[in-house]
């Protein structure tokens, strides 16, 4: 049984139908990459996944480790296993950064993890993602740039250690050094016990992280499905092709 | 502190004739009181003429007065309250004295301790006391070696002044006219007193509170000023309305700052639920001098405070900041007032209030700036974060500018928790409750970070943890709810 299982999901975003009927599985050890054109809904179902109060749920279900979690709060499915590094990272004014990360991070491990042994791990997962240690003054995301807003996101993945990551166009706003930096702190955090789903417009991010399997996603459905050669297919044709023949 | 003193027994009457009250101020009981206490005939004729002007004035009015508009005086501050009188230590009626910040302020320069009108101790570190730091009564300053340094500013900034305090109103002249306890604080030319000086007010008995305070830096010298107001929970007394507290603590603080001074002035009010609180803080700020102030907001039933700055010298500049935090009930009115009246000068003001319950807020923040205040800066900030439903915050900035070259920016922004903020905390497993604490803590954090004294910022936060627990947090409303992106 898949850990992330997407059953028939349509989800209502401000009155209109954005999902139509989605049916995904992601399980630990693997990755899948979500493609396709904007607006075709592969946020509303990364947002659909973390419990955004905005997105909601009218049909289909998600079930995690076999639990249907359309009730649960965004924070117990985060505590659960469940992570979401976000498109837009929102500034946070005045919370410190390491605050913030502590809270979190006794929150999903559920125990007081010592400040020197939290601070070590937090250096040496900042250091991995070259982020610079004067960040640990500074209050969430705020004034930072795009590219170390996702590599902030990454760094709490890291942190947090979930078994599901939906990584939400996590490669874009991004320069290829920095493209680089977050991708392969994405690639050195996959293993057996990490289920990854990277939700992309372009495949480059894809060249770090090799998926198992690749969906293309267009109108709220998932119109096809295949290996990793399917993206190479998308980069040669674009999405074109399947508005045609959707 | 835990020192317990003996008070006069609540309620009962020891003079033959009644205690003035605010609303009844005489000619007579202030000559009298002035004789009683050994005021050099200045101060005493000083009096009397704030008396007359006390005379000439009603109390605010909010449809006459602008600056009252939002503050129903006549609803919400018992006048009919009589003077209070110095504690009776004949009595055997003790209480107990709130511990506040100033109790654990580290080495401090000086400290002073008022209750109920009396100047109860004074002390001054004798390392600072040899270099020529004075903290010593108002009274006793008036009738020795600094009485012309108290003549020359006492009033300069009120009514008994000539200066923008002339046309004050009569909550102003009443204190000109029958201030209580009254504390001096002078630092002589280039003396850097970088030690805190902790001036703690107690209110423990209802009644009119009116403490004086006036602190002068000479040329390049540095005060920082702790003033804390606690207090003020008195039980069952009598009120003549139900929003009327039956404690008025009317204050008027006075600074000059010479030039090139720097001194700073933080003012905590934890008064209880039976004050009301009316402060006037102004500086003087001349040539390249720099006040800065700040005021922590949490207590007492009305509060409204005026951290005022005049900036009289080229070059001089007021930096004031301000948290507050209403809970039910409460009523909040902050105005600072920031007068250019001088080329180069710069204000900065920053002010952030967080409201819950049936409780009100009332921001308005002033600033003048003279035709010959060329090349002035000022930036003017206040927000207000809304946590339950049926509190009101009202925020107004008003600029009046006579001169075209000046940079002038203001904001003011009120709403609730920005639910955005929540769903990212939230979405990195930290519960509701505790991601609303963050973020309210947060919010604060701007302007706690302007202060480099830990133990004021310590007990700031831990007052905002403790409304933020008096909140139910169920009850907390957040913005409007919209999807992140428009994929």
């Amino acid at each position: 049984m898949a850990e992330l299982e997407i059953r028939d999901l349509t989800i209502r975003v401000d009155g209109s139908d954005i999902l139509n009927g989605v049916t995904l599985d992601l399980e630990k050890g693997k990755t899948l990459a979500l493609m396709g054109p904007n607006g075709s809904g592969k946020s509303t179902l990364a947002y659909a996944i973390a419990g955004h109060p905005a997105y909601e749920i009218t049909g289909g279900q998600i079930l995690f480790n076999g639990e249907d979690i359309a009730d649960w709060t965004p924070d117990e499915r985060n505590r659960a296993g469940v992570f979401l590094a976000m498109q837009y990272p929102v500034e946070v004014p005045g919370v410190s950064l390491t605050n913030f990360l502590r809270t979190a991070v006794n929150a999903r491990l559920d125990e007081d993890k010592p400040v020197r042994e939290f601070m070590g791990d937090l250096r040496t997962a900042m250091s991995d993602l070259q982020i610079d240690e004067s960040f640990l003054q500074r209050s969430v995301n705020e004034g930072f740039s795009g590219g170390e807003k996702k590599r902030f996101e990454i760094l709490q993945m890291a942190l947090l250690k979930p078994q599901i990551a939906v990584l939400d166009e996590t490669d874009s706003g991004l320069d290829v050094d920095a493209l680089r930096v977050v991708s392969e702190g994405i690639d050195s955090l996959r293993g057996p016990d990490l289920g990854v789903l990277v939700i992309t417009h372009y495949t480059r991010i894809l060249r770090y992280v090799t998926p198992d399997e690749v969906h293309v996603m267009l109108d709220g459905r998932i119109v096809a499905s295949g290996g990793p050669e399917l993206a190479d297919e998308l980069e040669d044709h674009g999405y074109e092709h399947y508005v045609v023949s959707a | 502190m835990t020192t317990s003193i003996d008070t006069a027994t609540p309620g009962v009457a020891t003079e033959p004739t009644p205690q003035p009250t605010l609303d009844t101020l005489d000619e007579a009981h202030l000559a009298s009181q002035s004789r009683d206490t050994g005021e050099p005939s200045w101060m005493a004729d000083r009096r009397q003429q704030a008396l007359s002007t006390w005379s000439g004035q009603s109390w605010p009015d909010r449809k006459q007065d602008e600056f009252w508009r939002n503050t129903p005086f006549a609803r919400l501050v018992d006048v009919g309250r009589p003077l209070i009188t110095g504690a009776d230590h004949d009595g055997d009626h003790t209480v107990e004295l709130a511990v506040g910040v100033v109790d654990h302020l580290d080495a401090p320069a000086a400290t002073v301790t008022i209750v109920d009108g009396d100047l109860l101790d004074v002390r001054v570190d004798q390392s600072w006391a040899d270099q020529g730091l004075v903290v010593v009564g108002l009274r006793d300053a008036a009738a020795g070696p600094w009485a012309g340094i108290v003549s020359e500013h006492l009033g300069s900034l009120t009514t008994t002044g000539h200066g923008s305090g002339a046309d004050e109103d009569r909550t102003i002249s009443a204190n000109d006219a029958a201030w209580d306890a009254g504390v001096f604080v002078y630092v002589p030319a280039e003396l850097e007193v970088k030690a805190p000086i902790g001036i703690q007010a107690h209110v423990t008995r209802p009644g009119v509170h009116q403490p004086r305070i006036l602190v002068k830096a000479e040329h390049h010298a540095t005060a920082r000023v702790v003033l804390e107001h606690v207090g003020g929970d008195l039980g069952d007394v009598e009120r003549t309305s139900r929003v009327k507290a039956p404690a008025v603590v009317n204050e008027v603080v006075e600074v000059i700052a010479r030039d090139s001074a720097q001194v700073d002035v933080v003012s905590v009010n934890e008064h209880g639920d039976d004050v009301a609180y009316l402060a006037l803080q102004k500086a003087a700020v001349h040539r390249d001098a720099t006040v800065r102030h700040l005021s922590v907001t949490l207590g007492g039933a009305t509060v409204r405070i005026r951290p005022e700055a005049d900036l009289v010298g080229p070059g001089a500049s007021a930096v004031y900041s301000g948290i507050y935090f209403t809970d039910e009930g409460q009523h909040f009115d902050v105005q600072p007032y920031m007068r250019h009246l001088a080329g180069h000068t710069t204000s900065n003001v920053l002010y952030k209030g967080a409201l819950q319950g049936d409780s009100r807020t009332v921001f308005r923040g002033n600033v003048f700036i003279h035709k010959d205040a060329k090349g002035s800066d000022t930036q003017e900030d206040n927000r207000n974060l809304i946590l339950t439903k049926g509190a009101r915050a009202d925020s107004t900035p008003f600029l009046e500018i006579e001169c075209a070259d000046i940079t002038a920016g203001h904001g003011s922004a009120t709403g609730q928790i920005d639910a955005r903020n929540l769903f990212y905390l939230q979405a990195r497993g930290i519960e509701r409750a505790d991601a609303l604490r963050l973020i309210v803590l947060g919010f604060f954090n701007e302007v706690l970070d302007r202060i480099d004294m830990p133990v004021v910022a310590a007990r700031a936060q831990a007052a905002i943890e403790g409304e933020i627990a008096m909140t139910d947090l169920d009850r907390v409303t957040v913005s409007e709810v919209a999807p992140n992106t428009p994929d």
